[in-house]
C-alpha cells in the first residue's frame, strides 16, 4: 500500500513539471497531465533477449492512437496500442477528462505486440468498431489481428475470426475504404517485412508472395451471403511480397476520379506504392508515373490540400536529421554507385528526407519539401496535415524520435565490433544488450510546421513543440469540442500525451460529421465562401499506425458566412447544401436526390509529339574520377541551332549528338515537317560530344556555317576529342569540316557577333570546366575573324561557363558579352570599341550574383529601352541553400600535396556552416582527414575549412562562392541591374532555357527546366519541367502557368518553331514538339 | 589486461633498485613483438583494406630492420640497393644509442604516420617507454636512441612517400561494366572496388606489378559444358554441401577486416585482421617458437612483410586486369537468386585469389628462414573468437588458406590454383633477390 502511494506521489511531481505550455507564435499546445485527464497510459518497452532492436527491426516503432466516438455521445474516445503491455481504451467524459474502460469494455488483456489501430464502422451498424494490427507470428510473439465489434453499449466483442480478419503475421496498419463503391468498407492490410540475410535484391521479387509480410486486400461481404470479409489480394493486383516494408498508409482519391486510391509508404529500398483504383476491383501501382522521387525510409503519410488550390497534396516522413552534428554522424544517402545498382535492380529514385508532394492537378506530384524547408525532422513517424490555428491553411504536425540510433556511424564502425557467430547462445543475449546499450539515445522535440500562405512555413526551429520525447503514433481531434483540434500522441517509455490546443486567435471554424460513417468514407467536402473555396476529404487512417477524428474540420480565419458546401460522394456524386452555421459541428446525411457529377474536366489542352531525334548519353561516371563534385558535367547538351541552312527561307535545325552519336541536320519542308539531310562529314565526328553550336557566315560566302562546341567532361584538355569544329556550308545544307586550330577545352557555349564592326562575324567560345579539376576555371576565348585568319582577342579563365550572349548593353554601337556559369556571377564584359573587353560586372550591379547559372536571355521585358536579363539558376527547391550573408563556398587547393586539386564545399544547412560531403567521402579523396578525425563525433564539430584542412582561407589557392540560387529577372536601369526573383513556382527546379514572346503587347516568358545529374546528397532536381511567366507589369507573377510537360522531362532547350509550336529538347531523351493550345 | 597492471605495479615498486633492468627488456624480442601487436590492433580498429594494410606493416618494419642492420652489419645486409629507390640510411654517430630502442622507436614513428588512430598508438608507445624508464633507462640513452630512430624513420618515410600511394588516392574509381563476365559490386553493401590502381604502387623487390602475370582466367561461359561453368557450379555445390571441417577452415581464414551485418536499421561491423595480418601473426608464432633474438625477429618480420607487400601488388595487378566476376554475382543471377556464400564476398575482382597469392609468398619467406618442417599451432585468430589450428609447415598453412576461399564460396578453383602459382613465383623471386643475412 505504501509503495503504491509513493508511486503516485512521484508521478504527480513528474506531471507538475511537464505542465508547460509552449509558445509557437499563434499556435500553442499544452501538454495535459495524466492526473488531470485520467489518461494513464505508457507504451513502455522491456528489453528481452528474444525481442529487441537486433532481433526485430521495428522494435522501437512504438504504438498508435485511434480516435472515434464509440458511444455516440458527441465526444470522441481514444484507443492506445502498446507493444509489450495491454492496449487501453478511454472514454471521453468531456472537458478533457477520460475514464479507462479497457476492462469493462471487454478488451483483451494480454500483452501481445500491437501496432496500428483504426476505429471504423466495419459492419455498418452505426457504431464504431476497432481494428488492431499485431506482430503475431515471430519469435516469442504469437497472436493475430483483432476486430472489436462494438455492441452498442460501450462493450466490444472480438470478432476477427468471424469476419475473416484474424490475420497473423507482421501487420503495421489497416485502412478501410470502399474500393468497389458498394456502400461498405473493405480493408487494405499493410504488413511489413523483416530483414533477410540479403538487405535487398532484384525488384522482380515484388511478384513473389509472402504469407506473413505481404500486403493483403479484403473485400467486405458482410451484407452478402458470405457474412464475412473475403481475401481478394490476388484479384486486386496489389503487391503481396516480402519486399514491402509497409509503415505508412492512407486511402485517398489521389487522381480525383471519385474512386478511392491508396498511398503505401515503404521503408528501405522498396518504392512507395501508389495504387490507383481501376474501378473494376483492381489497382494499378503508379508511383513511377505520378512522382519523380519519393522519401526512402517512408514512415508516415497524410494527404490534404496544402495550398488551397483544390488539389490534395501528399506529405511523407523520413529520417533526415536537422541538427548539424547528428546529421554528420548519421549514415546518409546511398552512394551514387549503390543508387545506380538499385536502379538496375528495378527500384525508383528515393531520397532519405521528408517529401511534400505538391499535386499539379495534372496527375503528377512534385516534391517541394526542400523549398518549403519541411524536409528534415529527424527520425520521423506521424505526419498529420490539418489546420491547427483555424487560419484556413493546413499545417503539418510531425512526431519523431527513436530510443536507439543504430545508424550512428561511430557506433557502426567502432562500437559494434561483435561477431555473434563466435559466442554461445547463452552469451549472445548479454552481448546484444551491451550492443544495444552502446547505441546512442537522443530524445528530440516533435515538429509543427505552421503554414503561412500555402507555400511558406514557419521555420522549423521556432515551431518545435512540446518537449523532447520518443513520439510515434499520433492523431488529432477536437476532444473538448471547443472548436480547435487537439493532438493525441503515443510516446515510447513515457506517458501518452493529450496536447490541448490553446492557440489564441479569433478565427472561425466549421466542422461536419457524416451520420452514416461506413458509406461516406472518401467523401469530399468543398466549402465555398465568396471567392474562396476549400476542400477536405473524409479520411481517418493517416499519419503513423493511427486514425484521427471522424469530423471534417475547416479553419475559416475571418470568414463569417459559408455560401454553400458541396459534398462529393464517392463516384463523384455531388450534393450541394447551404445554410450552415459556422463555429459548429454539423451532421450530414446522404440524400437520394443527388446527381452524378461529371468528371473534373482536365484543363490541360496541350499536345506533345515526339520529334524524330533522340539524344543518347554515353555511360561516363564523372564521380569515378572526381569524388568531391556536386554534379556530373558529362551530361550537357544537346546543341541546338535553328536557322535556314539551305536558303529556302525556312528555318532548319541542327541537333548535336552526345559522345558516340553524330549531330543531325533537319531540313524543314514546305509542309512543316522536318527531314534529315545526311551529312557524311558531320556523321564522321560522332565521337565528339556536341554541347553547343552556332550558325554564322564564317567564310562570308552568304550562307550559314556551323561552329560546334565539343564537351562532355570525358576528354581532358588538349586531347583530340576536346577540340571544337567548324563546318562550312555548301549553300544547300551540306557541310564540310574546315581544318582549323580551334580551342581544345571542355566546352560549353558559343556566341557569334561582329565585335569590331568590320562586317565579319567573330565569336566567343566559353568552356565549362577543366576535366578532373572541378572548380578551376578553364580558358575561354574571344576570337576575331579577320577574313584571312582567326585572332585570339582574349584568352582568359573567366569561370565555369554555361551560357553566353552578345548584346549591346550600353548602346554604344559595339556588342558586349554577357556570360554565366557555375560559382560565378552573371558577368558583363563591355566592348571597348572593338579593341577588347573589360569586366564591368560590378558596375552593372551584378557583383553579388554568384550562382549556379544555367542560361541567360537578354530582352527588354518592360519596353523601357533598357536591356534586361533573364537568368536560370538552380532555384530554391534544393538542399543547397545560399544568400548574400550565407554563401556556399568552394575551396580549391591541393590540400594533401599529391598534385590533384581537392574541391571542398562548405555550405549552411539548418543554420550551421558545414562540409557538403560526408567524412567518408572526404576521406576517399584526402585520407589525412580520417587521421585528423577518427571519430564522426569529432568530425561533426568541424566549423571551418581551417578546422578541416589546417589551411586558413588566406592560404587557400582559390575560393569561389555562390550567393544566389534563385532564377532571376535582372531589370536594366541607369543605376545597373535591379534583381527581381522569378515566382516561387519557377524556383521549384533548375531553369535551363527561356524564350521570350510578345503576343498582343503582352510579354510571355516560357522556360524549361529540371536537372538529373546531381550527387545523391542533393538528388535529382525535377519538380518543374517547364512553365510560363506573365504579368511583367507589376512583377507579381500571379498568373504563372505550368506548361504541363511530363515531370520526368530533363529539359535543356526550348525554341519556338511556329506561332503555336515549340521544340523542347531534352538531355538523354527524345525531343518533343509542344502545342500548348491544342484543339482536337 | 590484468597482467599488464600487475607488471607495471611491480616495476613501480622495484624500479629504483634494479638500475639496468631496461637492458633485459630491450634485448627481449617480446619488446618488438609488442610493437608489432600494437600496430596490428590499430590496423584492425582503423579498418584498413588488405593491400593498404600490407603497406602499413612494411615501412615501419623496414625502418626497424635498417636500424638493427647498422648494429649488426656483420650478420645482416643493408636493404638499400635491394629495395627499389631505397638509399642507405644515415649512420649513427652517437655511442649512447641503444639500437633496439632506436629500432622500436623508428617503427612507432613510421606507424604513427600510416595509421589513423594516433592516440592509440601513442598510448601503446608510452606504455612501453614508461616501463623502460621505470626499469632505469637513462635519459641520455633514450634521447640518443629516439634521435637516431627518428633520423632513420624520416629517411624511410621520405622514401615511402614516393611510392605513389598519395597520388593513387585521387585516381579514378572502377566504373561498373555491365557485361556478364566483368566484376560488379556484391551484396550486402555493394561497396566500390577496393584499390583499382594498386598496381601503380612502387614494388619493393619485383621489377614491376606485372612481373609475374598469371595465365589468363578461364573465359566466363555459362555453357553447361564449359570448364568455367564447371568451376562455378563447384563453388555452388561445395558451399551447399560443406562439412564442418571445411566450414571451419573457411571461417578460420576469413580475415575480413570489415564484415558488415544488417538487421533493419541496425548495422554492425565485425572487424578482424587482414590476410596479411594473419601472416604477421604466424610470424610472431614462428619467431617465438624458434626463440629468435631481437634482430632475428625483426629480420623475419621484414622478409614476410616485404613478401606480402609485393604479393598484394602482383595480385591486385591481375585482379584489375582480368576483372573477373565473383561467383556470388553469377550464381544469384543465373543459378539461385537466394544463394549466399559462407563468407561475405570481398569488394574486388575474383581472379586471382589474394589469400592464395599472399599466403604462398609469405609462407615461402618463412620457410627460407625457419625451414620446411616447422610445425606450429596457429593461435592468431583466437582473440577474434576463432579456434586454433595446427600445421606441419608454413606451406601447409598457406595451402589451407588458399583452398579456404573455395569453401567460403568467394573464389573459383582457378583463382586458387593460379594464385598459388603466382604466389610461389613472387615468393621464390623475393627469396632469391632479397638477401638479409650474410
Amino acid at each position: 500500500m505504501i509503495k503504491i502511494y509513493l508511486h503516485i506521489v512521484l508521478v504527480f511531481f513528474l506531471f507538475i513539471s511537464c505542465e508547460d505550455s509552449i509558445d509557437n507564435g499563434p499556435i500553442k499546445f499544452k501538454i495535459k497531465s495524466a492526473k488531470d485527464t485520467g489518461l494513464d497510459f505508457s507504451n513502455t518497452l522491456n528489453y528481452s533477449s528474444e525481442l529487441n532492436i537486433i532481433e526485430y527491426l521495428y522494435y522501437y516503432n512504438g504504438g498508435g492512437v485511434a480516435v472515434g466516438d464509440i458511444n455516440n455521445d458527441g465526444l470522441e474516445d481514444l484507443y492506445f496500442s502498446a507493444n509489450q503491455l495491454p492496449d487501453k481504451l478511454f472514454l471521453n467524459l468531456g472537458n478533457l477528462k477520460f475514464r479507462d474502460i479497457s476492462n469493462s469494455s471487454g478488451l483483451n488483456k494480454d500483452s501481445s505486440w500491437s501496432n496500428g489501430v483504426s476505429m471504423e464502422d466495419v459492419n455498418g451498424d452505426g457504431f464504431l468498431d476497432i481494428y488492431v494490427c499485431k506482430v503475431g507470428n515471430y519469435k516469442n510473439l504469437s497472436s493475430h489481428n483483432l476486430l472489436y465489434i462494438n455492441l452498442g453499449n460501450s462493450t466490444f466483442e472480438e470478432s476477427s475470426a468471424k469476419f475473416g480478419l484474424d490475420f497473423s503475421g507482421f501487420s503495421t496498419q489497416a485502412s478501410f475504404l470502399d474500393y468497389d463503391l458498394d456502400g461498405d468498407l473493405d480493408m487494405y492490410l499493410m504488413n511489413h517485412s523483416v530483414h533477410s540475410v540479403r538487405s535487398y535484391g532484384k525488384s522482380v521479387k515484388r511478384s513473389e508472395k509472402d504469407s506473413l509480410s505481404g500486403d493483403l486486400f479484403f473485400e467486405n461481404r458482410i451484407n452478402e451471403k458470405e457474412n464475412s470479409f473475403i481475401n481478394v489480394t490476388d484479384k486486386s493486383r496489389i503487391y503481396n511480397s516480402s519486399l514491402g516494408y509497409g509503415l505508412a498508409i492512407i486511402s485517398s482519391d489521389i487522381n480525383d476520379d471519385g474512386w478511392p486510391d491508396l498511398y503505401i509508404g515503404n521503408d528501405f529500398h522498396e518504392n512507395d506504392y501508389i495504387y490507383i483504383n481501376n474501378k473494376d476491383g483492381t489497382f494499378t501501382e503508379s508511383v513511377k508515373r505520378l512522382t519523380t522521387h519519393t522519401s526512402r525510409f517512408t514512415m508516415g503519410v497524410d494527404i490534404a490540400d496544402i495550398n488551397n488550390d483544390g488539389f490534395r497534396d501528399v506529405f511523407t516522413t523520413d529520417m533526415l536529421p536537422y541538427d548539424k552534428e547528428v546529421f554528420l554522424k548519421s549514415a546518409g544517402e546511398d552512394s551514387d554507385k549503390v543508387n545506380q545498382i538499385k536502379r538496375e535492380f528495378g527500384f525508383e529514385d528515393q531520397l532519405a528526407r521528408n517529401h511534400l508532394l505538391l499535386n499539379s492537378g495534372n496527375n503528377s506530384f512534385n516534391d517541394i519539401a526542400l523549398q518549403t524547408n519541411t524536409f528534415a525532422t529527424d527520425w520521423s513517424w506521424s505526419a498529420l496535415i490539418q489546420d491547427f490555428d483555424n487560419d484556413s491553411w493546413n499545417d503539418i504536425f510531425v512526431t519523431n524520435g527513436i530510443v536507439k540510433r543504430p545508424n550512428d556511424l561511430d557506433y557502426i564502425n567502432f562500437l559494434s565490433d561483435v561477431d555473434f557467430g563466435n559466442y554461445m547462445v547463452s552469451q549472445q543475449s548479454n552481448l546484444k544488450k551491451i550492443l544495444i546499450d552502446q547505441m546512442p539515445t537522443l530524445k528530440i522535440k516533435n515538429f509543427l510546421f505552421k503554414n503561412l500562405d500555402g507555400f511558406n512555413f514557419t521555420s522549423t526551429t521556432s515551431s518545435q513543440i512540446g518537449k523532447p520525447s520518443f513520439s510515434n503514433g499520433a492523431a488529432y481531434s477536437d476532444l473538448d469540442n471547443d472548436g480547435d483540434l487537439d493532438l493525441i500522441v503515443n510516446n515510447l517509455n513515457d506517458e501518452a500525451w493529450i496536447m490541448e490546443n490553446v492557440s489564441e486567435n479569433d478565427n472561425n471554424y466549421i466542422s461536419f460529421e457524416f451520420e452514416e460513417k461506413s458509406n461516406s468514407k472518401g467523401a469530399k467536402i468543398e466549402l465555398y465562401s465568396g471567392n474562396k473555396s476549400f476542400v477536405k476529404e473524409y479520411i481517418t487512417t493517416k499519419g503513423f499506425q493511427s486514425s484521427s477524428t471522424h469530423k471534417i474540420h475547416f479553419g475559416l480565419e475571418s470568414i463569417s458566412k459559408i455560401d454553400s458546401i458541396k459534398i462529393i460522394w464517392p463516384e463523384n456524386i455531388q450534393q450541394i447544401i447551404t445554410g450552415f452555421d459556422i463555429n459548429h459541428n454539423n451532421k450530414i446525411s446522404r440524400t437520394l436526390s443527388v446527381k452524378k457529377k461529371s468528371f473534373k474536366s482536365s484543363n490541360i489542352n496541350t499536345h506533345l509529339e515526339k520529334f524524330p531525334f533522340k539524344h543518347v548519353e554515353n555511360l561516363f561516371e564523372d564521380y569515378d574520377y572526381e569524388k568531391l563534385i556536386p554534379e556530373k558535367l558529362s551530361n550537357e547538351g544537346p546543341a541546338l541551332v535553328v536557322n535556314d541552312f539551305n536558303g529556302d527561307g525556312l528555318d532548319d535545325l541542327f541537333l548535336g549528338g552526345a559522345t558516340y552519336q553524330s549531330g543531325q541536320i533537319f531540313i524543314k519542308q514546305i509542309n512543316g515537317k522536318y527531314e534529315v539531310l545526311k551529312n557524311p562529314e558531320i556523321d564522321k565526328d560522332s565521337n565528339y560530344e556536341d554541347v553547343d553550336a552556332s550558325a554564322f557566315d564564317f567564310d562570308s560566302d552568304g550562307d550559314l556555317d556551323l561552329y560546334v562546341v565539343s564537351g562532355g567532361n570525358e576528354s581532358k584538355e588538349l586531347q583530340p576529342l576536346s577540340q571544337d569544329r567548324i563546318y562550312l556550308n555548301n549553300g544547300k545544307g551540306l557541310f564540310t569540316k574546315l581544318p582549323l586550330s580551334l580551342p581544345f577545352t571542355n566546352g560549353a557555349t558559343i556566341s557569334s557577333a561582329d565585335i569590331d564592326n568590320d562586317g565579319i562575324v567573330d565569336f566567343f567560345v566559353g568552356a565549362r570546366s577543366i576535366p578532373r579539376s572541378y572548380g578551376l576555371s578553364p580558358y575561354s576565348f574571344i576570337i576575331k575573324n579577320t577574313g584571312k585568319n582567326l585572332e585570339i582577342v582574349s584568352k582568359q579563365r573567366l569561370g565555369m561557363i554555361t551560357d553566353s550572349v552578345f548584346e549591346d548593353l550600353n548602346s554604344d554601337g559595339f556588342v558586349d558579352l554577357i556570360i554565366c556559369g557555375d560559382w560565378m556571377p552573371i558577368t558583363v564584359l563591355i566592348n571597348q570599341n572593338g579593341s577588347g573587353f573589360i569586366d564591368k560586372t560590378v558596375e552593372f550591379g551584378l557583383g553579388d550574383s554568384e550562382g549556379l547559372w544555367n542560361t541567360i536571355e537578354i530582352t527588354d521585358i518592360n519596353n523601357d529601352g533598357m536591356k534586361d536579363i533573364l537568368a536560370g539558376n538552380v532555384g530554391l527547391n534544393s538542399k543547397l541553400k545560399a544568400d548574400l550573408s550565407k554563401p556556399i563556398n568552394l575551396f580549391l587547393d591541393d590540400f594533401d600535396n599529391n598534385g590533384q586539386i581537392d574541391p571542398i564545399i562548405f555550405y549552411t544547412l539548418f543554420g550551421k556552416y558545414l562540409t557538403f560531403f560526408s567524412k567518408n567521402k572526404l576521406t576517399e579523396q584526402i585520407p589525412a582527414i580520417k587521421k585528423k578525425y577518427i571519430s564522426y563525433k569529432e568530425f561533426s564539430k568541424v566549423e571551418t575549412i581551417e578546422d578541416l584542412t589546417g589551411k586558413s582561407e588566406d592560404e587557400i589557392l582559390e575560393i569561389k562562392s555562390i550567393k544566389e540560387l534563385r532564377s532571376m529577372l535582372y531589370l536594366g536601369s541607369k543605376e545597373g541591374f535591379k534583381k527581381i526573383p522569378l515566382p516561387k513556382e519557377a524556383q521549384m527546379s533548375n531553369i535551363q532555357d527561356f524564350i521570350v514572346e510578345s503576343i498582343d503587347g503582352n510579354v510571355k516568358v516560357k522556360f524549361v527546366g529540371n536537372h538529373y545529374d546531381y550527387v545523391t546528397e542533393l538528388g535529382k532536381n525535377m519538380s518543374n519541367s517547364g512553365g510560363e511567366i506573365t504579368d511583367f507589369e507589376n512583377f507579381k507573377f500571379n498568373t504563372y502557368k505550368s506548361l504541363n510537360l511530363p515531370n520526368s522531362f530533363n529539359g535543356r532547350r526550348i525554341h519556338k518553331l511556329s506561332s503555336n509550336q515549340y521544340l523542347i529538347v531534352l538531355n538523354n531523351n527524345h525531343s518533343y514538339i509542344l502545342t500548348p493550345n491544342y484543339e482536337k | 589486461m590484468k597482467n599488464r597492471y600487475l607488471i607495471i605495479l611491480l616495476i613501480v615498486v622495484t624500479g629504483c633498485q634494479s638500475n639496468d633492468k631496461y637492458k633485459d627488456s630491450l634485448n627481449d624480442p617480446e619488446t618488438f613483438q609488442y610493437a608489432i601487436k600494437s600496430l596490428t590492433d590499430i590496423i584492425v580498429y582503423d579498418i584498413f583494406s588488405p593491400p593498404v594494410a600490407s603497406r602499413v606493416y612494411v615501412y615501419p618494419t623496414i625502418a626497424a630492420y635498417q636500424v638493427i642492420q647498422k648494429q649488426n652489419d656483420s650478420t645482416y645486409l643493408d636493404l638499400a640497393g635491394q629495395l627499389k629507390g631505397l638509399d642507405r640510411v644515415p649512420d649513427n654517430k652517437n655511442e649512447k644509442v641503444n639500437y633496439n630502442l632506436a629500432a622500436v622507436h623508428s617503427f612507432f614513428t613510421i606507424s604513427r604516420k600510416l595509421i589513423f588512430s594516433e592516440d592509440k598508438l601513442n598510448n601503446a608507445q608510452d606504455k612501453l617507454y614508461d616501463k623502460l624508464r621505470s626499469e632505469g633507462l637513462p635519459r641520455s640513452v633514450m634521447n640518443a636512441s629516439f634521435e637516431y630512430g627518428e633520423l632513420v624513420a624520416n629517411h624511410i618515410m621520405n622514401w615511402a612517400n614516393k611510392d605513389n600511394y598519395n597520388q593513387t588516392r585521387t585516381f579514378s574509381k572502377y566504373t561498373i561494366r555491365n557485361e556478364t563476365e566483368f566484376w560488379k559490386p556484391t551484396p550486402p553493401d555493394y561497396m566500390d572496388g577496393i584499390e583499382p590502381h594498386w598496381r601503380e604502387i612502387r614494388t619493393l623487390v619485383l621489377d614491376s606489378a606485372d612481373h609475374f602475370i598469371p595465365k589468363p582466367p578461364l573465359e566466363v561461359s555459362l555453357n553447361s559444358n564449359s570448364e568455367f561453368n564447371n568451376q562455378l557450379m563447384e563453388v555452388y555445390n561445395i558451399v551447399n554441401e560443406l562439412n564442418d571441417d571445411q566450414a571451419g577452415i573457411a571461417k578460420f581464414w576469413d580475415c575480413n577486416p570489415y564484415l558488415s551485418h544488417h538487421r533493419g536499421h541496425a548495422m554492425f561491423a565485425t572487424k578482424k585482421i587482414t590476410p596479411g595480418g594473419h601472416w604477421i601473426g604466424i610470424t610472431a608464432i614462428a619467431t617465438r617458437k624458434s626463440n629468435s633474438d631481437f634482430a632475428q625477429t625483426i629480420n623475419a618480420y621484414t622478409n614476410v612483410s616485404i613478401s606480402l607487400f609485393d604479393a598484394f601488388i602482383s595480385c591486385w595487378d591481375e585482379k584489375w586486369r582480368s576483372l573477373t566476376v565473383r561467383p556470388e554475382t553469377l550464381i544469384n543471377e543465373f543459378v539461385d537468386e537466394k544463394w549466399v556464400p559462407l563468407l561475405q564476398t570481398p569488394p574486388f575482382p575474383e581472379y586471382t585469389s589474394g589469400h592464395s597469392v599472399i599466403s604462398t609468398a609469405a609462407a615461402l619467406s618463412l620457410t627460407k628462414i625457419y625451414g620446411d618442417n616447422f610445425d606450429f599451432v596457429d593461435t592468431t585468430e583466437v582473440e577474434y573468437g576463432l579456434p586454433i589450428r595446427k600445421f606441419n609447415s608454413f606451406i601447409h598453412a598457406s595451402e589451407e588458406a588458399a583452398i579456404s576461399r573455395l569453401y567460403g564460396g568467394i573464389h573459383y578453383r582457378m583463382a586458387i590454383d593460379e594464385g598459388i602459382i603466382q604466389g610461389r613465383k613472387v615468393g621464390n623471386y623475393i627469396n632469391e633477390k632479397l638477401r638479409t643475412i650474410k
